[in-house]
């Protein structure tokens, strides 16, 4: 009786978040609509994201005709493309802009879908695989910056992989050795080197971009399913046909942004904001330059991590993950007030950290000495 | 004057060769940009390698060849302007210096560095990316790296010499956003009609 | 001199008759002041003759009059090749759109018997006039191809010479005859204006782009609700019309900036000797340079001690960077008691390589997360991030017989003496941890 209702709820379950009668091309595409409120800008940045995604998948390519992951040719190759491809240095720099836009894009979105509840029944798979899409975009980060092999790229990794470690002091017993194991098996190596190039190469270009693509299309797949969530409290007064009206709207979108992401690409080079001797070939054996820092869409984990004691942080960043993938239950009656303020907070911790950590840092810890 | 300049070729010389406690050649250079500029830089603006002259590594003086120890020697001993100096344990930018100057200059703007980008040509840009060296020199920006520059010199630099291509992005651009509105316009239209048709066709 | 009175008298000529007869007609007869309207005898013709032929004379004359109006402007356009490539293109599609449309226009007017009770000698010879002139044009973009970029320095400055009234005919006076005849053409149509249906081109109906159509409705309520509804259809049908314009406008401006350079990207870099070389310097010394990092490992696996260099090279203010056992930076100073001290340089924090100048409190710095670590006792300074001191390497010190003079253990323990053995005949050596000796 009890198995019997368990499978029978189970099969509920599926069937609410899976509705048979609307898989066709009728309800998920003529029929879906996009309602029109005042918050409805947020229903572009999802969108936006995948356009970025697109010139990362272009782009990327591109710079896979040259780049050559082995740690004596890496630096020459990408010099290589800057220097002597034809429009090598645009594809770069468009490859670099790309992902840091992609990234604002992924967070507004995260925080904006948020705010307007999109994470209510039935919609929770589409919220689970949006913090899956979110790690992934992280992961890319990640991964990708240590591919040039100049010294930012492979002394921030060594900090980024060297605080796995750190972990183990608050394990008790056997288990303070698993961090350290953890993180050689990434590296594939004692220090980072080749193995860990070679590693980082073929996650960046081949798993991160599988995973990638059979979330997102879960993701679109269960948007296009259940449609837009409402976004505000009282029922919205217009609806918009999403085929032809938003889907048009939607590459105008893509336009403005691709002329904005060509002007940076084209004019200011993603490098000209650090210094230049952090974009050096690394030497293993010469000094590290000043400033070693993550990409700024780590700084919102970066300064609190130099400020704070390393266990509130694991504790800290622990609670907000789980918090992430349990949005859908705990905020299930959490009203959308509520949220767009929670929302709000959010953004300005994160907007605070990427554009004053630094000052932050300077001010507990006096004057950057 | 002449002991004194035959002195200080045989000085430079035995400051490249002892370990000395200085292992940058001429720290006040690079004191003087990162306090000016608030960028911070390496011996690589004007040197070869990134940690100066001293050690074992390419372009310092611990690996030369004998072809590279003379002209070193050469270098060492251009104390007057004018020398076409190729010396391997400088970049471009720092056998321009040594040419334009002559190490006698050099050595007396050690004193006091802030004047040396004055003494540089005002035009010469070895990078070509559109910021002349002595001030690329006071912004603590690298003048053989034309992806390296204070960003907004940069954007405007580039923006005004990629005016084609941009215009023509935006040209583009608008061109496609005029035809998204029009058929956005036509949708709606469309839409309309059919409505009026079925509202139409409803009545008996 | 024929060339004197064709370039310049001609030209003065052609623009006083012009002015002169345009007002002059416009004071006698305004009601003639019309292109003499044939479309009600004979409109199919027509339409694929006049539409043509307006739409295509319109965007040379605006590409002709950029030219004359912005010489500096359109200089510069054209010292770029994609921007030449397309000025060319669009003028000689253009171009021959017109005299496609002339053609048409030329044997409706010679073969319907309706339009030819109306047509007038000076039509015809209207007719011929422009007929020959945007012949002469098309001939002139086919043969001496980019006149957009040449013209600027020969034609332009000519018109500019006639305006400014100091004709100078020796700026064209060198171009071919085709180019001439096509100038002279011009200043014949511009004589023939006063006298001739051309005239209509002075009163455009500019008003026409901006007012509302208008949109006349039978009075019956069925027919006008179907007659608005037709519009619907029509209208949208115009605005996808509209809309596909701008893609394909947008599509073929992208493609045509993209394609090429997408060609030139795969097509890889083509280097001058003396670039290549610098290349390939760089890549073999990153080779050797990764061969040597090779080396150095091997050596640590092979031998229990590992030469640093003399005790002399130490000093006590800054640090001898090498590789220790672990294959991690360390550093060697002379201590206070002139034997060697070696400490490892791998931040006890994060793993960044520690500075090697040692400040006035005897600390050496990590720049990564601003940690001083003391070198005598490798301890870092209270509040740093790093918590662990840096640890003492073990170092044997060999005379030059190779004797052992002195090394210190893993205990930390210093065993032996220098013995009064100078420095310099001193070799320091880095020894492998004893525990993973043994």
């Amino acid at each position: 009786m009890s198995l019997y209702s368990a499978i029978k709820r189970a099969k509920d379950y599926a069937a609410e978040r899976f509705p048979i009668e609307k898989l066709n091309f009728h309800s998920m595409v003529e029929k879906k609509e996009v309602p029109v409120h005042r918050l409805s800008w947020g229903y572009y940045l999802g969108g936006a994201a995948l356009f970025f995604l697109l010139v990362q998948i272009v782009t990327g390519l591109m710079l896979l005709f040259y780049y050559q992951p082995t740690v004596s040719d890496a630096h020459a190759s990408v010099e290589y493309i800057s220097d002597y491809v034809v429009g090598g240095a645009l594809v770069r720099n468009m490859h670099s802009w790309s992902s840091s836009m992609m990234i604002a894009c992924v967070i507004a979105h995260l925080l904006t879908a948020f705010a307007m509840k999109a994470f209510e029944k039935p919609r929770e798979i589409t919220w689970l695989t949006g913090v899956g899409l979110l790690f992934l975009t992280f992961g890319f980060g990640f991964t990708g910056y240590l591919l040039p092999w100049n010294q930012i790229a492979v002394n921030a990794t060594k900090i980024g992989l060297q605080s796995i470690e750190q972990v183990g002091q608050y394990l008790p017993g056997q288990m303070a050795q698993w961090p350290r194991a953890i993180r050689e098996t990434i590296q594939g190596e004692a220090a980072v080197g080749q193995a860990t190039l070679s590693r980082f190469y073929a996650i960046h270009v081949i798993v991160l971009p599988f995973a990638l693509a059979a979330l997102l299309g879960l993701h679109l797949f269960s948007v296009q399913l259940h449609g837009m969530s409402r976004g505000v409290e009282d029922p919205p007064r217009r609806q918009e046909k999403f085929f032809p009206m938003f889907l048009i709207k939607d590459l105008s979108v893509w336009g403005v942004a691709f002329f904005l992401l060509f002007l940076m690409a084209l004019c200011l080079p993603f490098e000209s904001f650090s210094p230049y001797p952090l974009f050096e070939a690394f030497d293993p054996n010469g000094s590290t330059p000043d400033g070693i820092k993550p990409e700024w869409y780590f700084y919102f984990v970066y300064y609190p991590l130099e400020l704070l004691p390393f266990g509130v942080i694991l504790v800290g960043s622990g609670l907000a993950m789980l918090m992430l993938l349990l949005t859908p239950w705990l905020f299930r009656s959490t009203s959308r007030k509520t949220l767009r303020i929670l929302a709000l907070v959010g953004a300005a911790y994160f907007l605070g950290m990427t554009l004053f950590g630094e000052d932050i840092y300077h001010i507990f810890k006096g004057g950057g000495q | 004057m002449k002991p004194r300049e035959r002195r200080l070729p045989l000085l430079l010389a035995l400051a490249g060769f002892v370990w000395t406690a200085s292992a940058r050649a001429y720290p006040e250079f690079q004191t003087w940009i990162v306090k000016n500029s608030g960028r911070s830089v390496n011996c690589a603006m004007c040197h070869a390698h990134p940690d100066g002259p001293d050690g074992t590594g390419y372009g310092q003086i611990g690996r030369l060849t004998s072809e590279e120890m003379e002209r070193l020697n050469f270098a060492r001993r251009a104390i007057e302007p004018g020398a076409e100096v190729q010396s391997p344990i400088l970049n471009k930018f720092g056998n321009l210096i040594v040419s334009r100057l002559g190490m006698k200059k050099v050595l007396e703007l050690k004193l006091d560095p802030s004047q040396l980008p004055d003494t540089l040509d005002p035009v010469s840009d070895l990078d070509r990316d559109g910021i002349p060296d002595a001030q690329e020199l006071r912004d603590g920006t690298h003048p053989l790296k034309k992806e390296d520059g204070r960003p907004w010199r940069l954007f405007v630099n580039n923006a005004q010499r990629n005016l084609s291509p941009l215009l023509l992005t935006a040209a583009a651009t608008a061109a496609g956003l005029y035809g998204l509105t029009r058929l956005l316009h036509g949708f709606a239209c469309a839409a309309r009609a059919e409505r009026r048709e079925t509202e139409d066709s409803g009545e008996p | 001199m024929i060339d004197a009175f064709l370039l310049v008298g001609l030209p003065y000529l052609a623009l006083a008759v012009c002015v002169i007869g345009v007002i002059w007609r416009w004071k006698t007869q305004a009601f003639s002041w019309s292109s003499l309207s044939s479309q009600f005898l004979e409109a199919r013709q027509l339409r694929w003759g006049s539409t043509p032929w307006h739409l295509g004379i319109l965007v040379v004359l605006l590409g002709h009059g950029l030219a004359f109006a912005f010489p500096r402007v359109w200089e510069s356009l054209m010292s770029h090749p994609t921007l030449l490539v397309i000025a060319e293109t669009v003028g000689l599609g253009a171009g021959a759109m017109a005299l496609a449309g002339l053609v048409v226009l030329a044997f409706r007017r010679l073969a319907s018997g309706r339009v030819q009770a109306v047509t007038s000698t000076m039509d015809l010879v209207v007719l011929a006039l422009l007929f020959f002139q945007v012949l002469l044009g098309v001939l002139t973009a086919l043969l001496y191809r980019w006149g957009a970029s040449w013209s600027t320095t020969t034609v332009v400055p000519y018109f500019w010479s006639l305006v400014l009234l100091q004709p100078d005919s020796s700026l064209v006076a060198d171009l071919p005859p085709v180019v001439k005849a096509h100038l002279v053409g011009a200043w014949l149509i511009l004589l023939a204006v006063p006298f001739s249906r051309l005239v209509h081109v002075l009163a455009l109906p500019l008003s026409y782009l901006w007012r509302a159509p208008q949109i006349v409705i039978w009075s019956s309520p069925r027919r006008a609700a179907k007659m608005v509804r037709e519009q619907r259809v029509q209208e949208s049908r115009r605005e996808f019309l509209k809309g596909a314009a701008g893609v394909a406008v947008a599509g073929s401006l992208l493609s045509l900036g993209v394609l090429e350079k997408l060609a030139r990207f795969f097509q890889g870099p083509k280097l001058a000797g003396e670039m290549e070389t610098v290349l390939l310097t760089k890549r073999l010394h990153r080779i050797r340079m990764t061969a040597e990092e090779q080396a150095l490992q091997l050596e640590r696996q092979k031998s229990t001690r590992i030469l640093i260099g003399r005790l002399s090279e130490l000093s006590s203010s800054k640090g001898k960077y090498f590789i220790d056992f672990n294959m991690a930076p360390a550093l060697a100073f002379l201590d206070a008691n002139g034997l060697p001290l070696l400490i490892s340089a791998k931040c006890t924090h994060l793993g960044c390589t520690v500075g090697s100048e040692v400040n006035a409190q005897g600390q050496i710095l990590c720049p990564c997360h601003i940690s001083y670590f003391t070198i005598t006792t490798g301890e870092p300074n209270v509040g740093a991030p790093a918590k662990t001191p840096l640890p003492h390497l073990e170092w044997v010190v060999v005379d030059a017989s190779g004797k052992d003079l002195a090394h210190r253990g893993s205990s930390g323990a210093i065993q032996g003496s220098l013995q009064g053995v100078p420095p310099e005949a001193c070799s320091v050596y880095v020894a492998r941890p004893t525990e993973e000796a043994s």
